[in-house]
């Protein structure tokens, strides 16, 4: 009886061993794992989590990395700093990942950094991350040069929102902002850009979410008469917030920051309203990659990549891929972080971002030339710190959604910030 | 092998902070019935209160006093301690359920304090430039997580047996008279608030040493930590583990950090990959279903309050 059994558990085994054999040798040799922390339990979460994963299926179909298929293993995050840095240290610990995709917000990104991505020599890319304080932590060296993060840094954002204000001849203006380290940010810097400037902040004032009315705020807003409105608000609270400006009987002249554009914010706020409502963005440079993720992204989900941080996610996702190609097979992080530089090099052969691209990229890094990727943001390009610049434009509302009004290229955005200082 | 065994490390350092927070909680729920629903806010004083007087200068705010650690860490406790008194003189007179409200009241206003005051805090982008002490000797990696691991549980054993002391001590017994019937106990000559406010004061400084400890560790707080979850969470570790049972709320606090921990990473794992995309909510579900049933099944926790009869008859 025994006897059987041993027997039975060995043909077992060896019939296990045989299928495991099998189904790797369909595909690849080897699996390789990176890790996502991100908040899945989001509802803006999950799509860019999707994103990222469209990318490493994508890779995967092009042959992989250094011959390897890609396993992207994720973790809900919570948006909890404790759940999202267990999950960071799970996935380092016991999955064995050199490259972390994540996280959204900055409180949870900053602990993962500090304790788990630079300790263990692990490479940080988020898309979304928007806080000063990793360029400050970079500064200080404390980051090792394991961070990147593909969303441009509010800098760019509050730059070209006092350009508009400026072209437009405003010279007094008032500010609502989102009460977090994003709209803190904006805040600190836009004033120091319209002073840089010479227009007048009248007053400042700091909007927190979900209250049921912004008279207060509002009223105090318009304290200094202002003759333009600036709003790095998030819809929710930017309809209410600019709803009672207007019955206050506050300017139409507003500029909004990128976070307003949004369908929900016009119908709700009306379009007659917003007729002097001028936006800024960071913009996707005009080349055909950009446009290209928007065709892949649509024939892929069936629909516009209209969420946030969409096209950051799929260029974080893809420049670690091709930096971990790039560093070779058994990269630790830092040396797939030591790679970055290589294919987002502005001299490099420009490749596309889609599973060509990264088959075409793979050839040449291979014969030890460099690459430029040219993806859904734009030709990406780190600086020291790991922060992106971005083009920009300045766009409207109009009865279809937005149209652009004016575009500046990355040049002309890194000519005006350098102007001001 | 050596991973598994680090990220042992690392869950167990995080599962006793918790439960030192627990404890402290165990002593004012528990032990002296009151319900305090702003746990966050004694925590994060002790987390805020760490960092700032340990911290390195920076241009930004005010911190930086670069204390030596355990003073700085003491520094933490007593913060947390002062603001219990000042919400405890206020708030104590109160009963159940206002107790709860205004505690929580409490809690939500440090959140929105600490976000908003930028030269006190750092504002909503978190307390930077604190240096995780003897982090020259020791390095940033394997040997400095199992150092703290040890100063961790170190904490935790001392916390515990403090209260396993003070709670069969006369005081404890003191504590427990209020908790079932303050009248009775004043009509013993006793004077219930301020024995109550003793309870708090003391509960909130365990919890601000949970609170510095986890500054520490993560050498970062800001905001986003002190959010009512992490309230609600000590709760759930208490009323599982059992309140009033000092090893009962030790072992709420492994047992739920452990399951809300590993549920992500068992989903992770092995939830169907077009799931994959859902586990952050099937994890909630999961763990809001773990403690309805706990409730249903055993509302008075794994391991309840053993009521003794500190002084036999023939004593």
């Amino acid at each position: 009886m025994k006897k059987d059994n041993e027997r039975f558990v060995f043909k077992l085994g060896a019939v296990v061993c045989l299928a495991l054999f099998a189904s790797n040798s369909i595909s690849h040799a080897c699996t390789t794992k990176i890790g996502a922390v991100l908040p899945t339990s989001v509802d803006w979460g999950r799509p860019i989590a999707e994103t990222a994963q469209f990318v490493v299926d994508q890779v995967n179909e092009s042959g992989g990395v250094s011959g390897c298929s890609i396993e992207m293993v994720l973790r809900d995050t919570q948006v909890d700093p404790k759940v999202g840095v267990d999950a960071a240290k799970a996935l380092v610990d016991l999955d064995g990942v050199q490259l972390l995709l994540g996280a959204v917000s900055s409180g949870v990104s900053m602990p993962i950094l500090t304790s788990v991505s630079v300790p263990s020599n692990v490479m940080q890319m988020s898309c979304c991350s928007s806080s000063t304080a990793f360029s400050k932590l970079a500064e200080n060296g404390k980051t090792e040069g394991l961070w990147f993060r593909t969303f441009a840094t509010t800098g760019v954002q509050a730059a070209v929102g006092a350009k508009v204000a400026k072209d437009r001849g405003f010279k007094k203006v008032a500010i609502l902002y989102k009460n977090d380290d994003w709209g803190q940010d904006l805040n600190r810097l836009i004033a120091r850009d319209f002073a840089a400037l010479g227009i007048k902040v009248t007053s400042a004032v700091a909007i927190n979410d979900g209250q049921p009315s912004y008279k207060a705020e509002v009223t105090s807003a318009l304290s200094g008469s202002p003759d333009v409105l600036y709003l790095g608000l998030y819809p929710n609270e930017g309809t209410a917030a600019v709803r009672e400006w207007l019955s206050l009987g506050g300017t139409q002249n507003m500029i909004m920051a990128n976070s307003l554009k949004s369908e929900d914010f016009r119908e709700n706020v009306g379009l007659q309203y917003l007729g002097n409502a001028f936006g800024t963005d960071t913009a996707s440079p005009r080349v055909a990659s950009a446009d290209a993720f928007v065709q892949l992204y649509k024939s892929h989900f069936g629909k516009e990549p209209s969420g946030p941080g969409l096209a950051n996610s799929y260029d974080a996702a893809m420049i670690a891929l091709l930096a971990m190609e790039a560093a070779g097979k058994g990269a630790t992080g830092d040396q797939i972080a030591s790679q970055v530089g290589r294919v987002t090099d502005p001299a490099g052969t420009p490749i596309t971002a889609d599973a060509a691209g990264f088959k075409a990229a793979r050839t040449i890094l291979a014969g030890g030339g460099n690459v430029m990727y040219q993806g859904a943001t734009g030709n990406v390009r780190f600086d020291k710190n790991g922060d992106v610049s971005a083009p920009a434009v300045v766009w409207k509302f109009t009865d279809g959604g937005t149209t652009e009004i004016e575009y500046l290229s990355l040049t002309e955005v890194d000519e005006f910030i350098a102007s001001m200082n | 092998m050596i991973g598994i065994l680090s990220y042992i490390i690392f869950f167990t350092t995080v599962a006793s902070i918790l439960a030192i927070a627990v404890l402290g909680l165990n002593l004012q729920w528990g032990n002296t019935g009151l319900f305090n629903g702003g746990v966050v806010a004694f925590f994060g004083a002790g987390a805020y209160g760490t960092l700032l007087l340990g911290g390195t200068p920076q241009p930004d705010h005010i911190a930086g006093f670069e204390l030596f650690y355990p003073i700085a860490l003491i520094g933490g406790m007593t913060a947390a301690g002062l603001l219990a008194w000042v919400v405890g003189i206020l708030t104590l007179k109160m009963r159940h359920d206002y107790l709860a409200i205004s505690t929580f009241g409490v809690a939500v206003a440090f959140e929105n304090l600490m976000r908003n005051a930028e030269w006190l805090g750092g504002g909503a982008k978190g307390l930077r430039g604190f240096e995780r002490p003897f982090r020259e000797s020791l390095g940033d990696g394997f040997v400095y997580n199992f150092v703290f691991l040890i100063a961790v549980v170190f904490c935790l054993i001392v916390t515990y047996r403090f209260q396993e002391i003070l709670v069969s001590s006369p005081f404890g017994r003191l504590l427990r008279a209020i908790r079932e019937d303050e009248n009775a106990a004043r009509s013993l000559g006793k004077d219930p608030a301020r024995i109550r406010l003793t309870a708090f004061v003391t509960g909130s400084v365990i919890m601000g040493l949970a609170g510095g400890l986890y500054g520490t560790f993560y050498a970062f707080v800001s905001p986003q930590d002190v959010l009512p979850t992490l309230t609600f969470q000590i709760w759930a570790m208490l009323i599982v583990g059992g309140a009033g049972n000092n090893k009962g709320a030790v072992l709420g606090a492994f047992i739920i950090w452990a399951a809300w921990t590993f549920s992500g990473w068992a989903l992770s794992r092995f939830a169907p990959i077009e799931a994959q995309l859902y586990t952050g909510s099937i994890q909630y579900v999961l763990i809001g279903l773990v403690i309805v049933i706990m409730l249903l099944w055993r509302p008075q926790g794994l391991l309840p309050e053993r009521l003794v009869v500190s002084q036999s008859g023939l004593g």
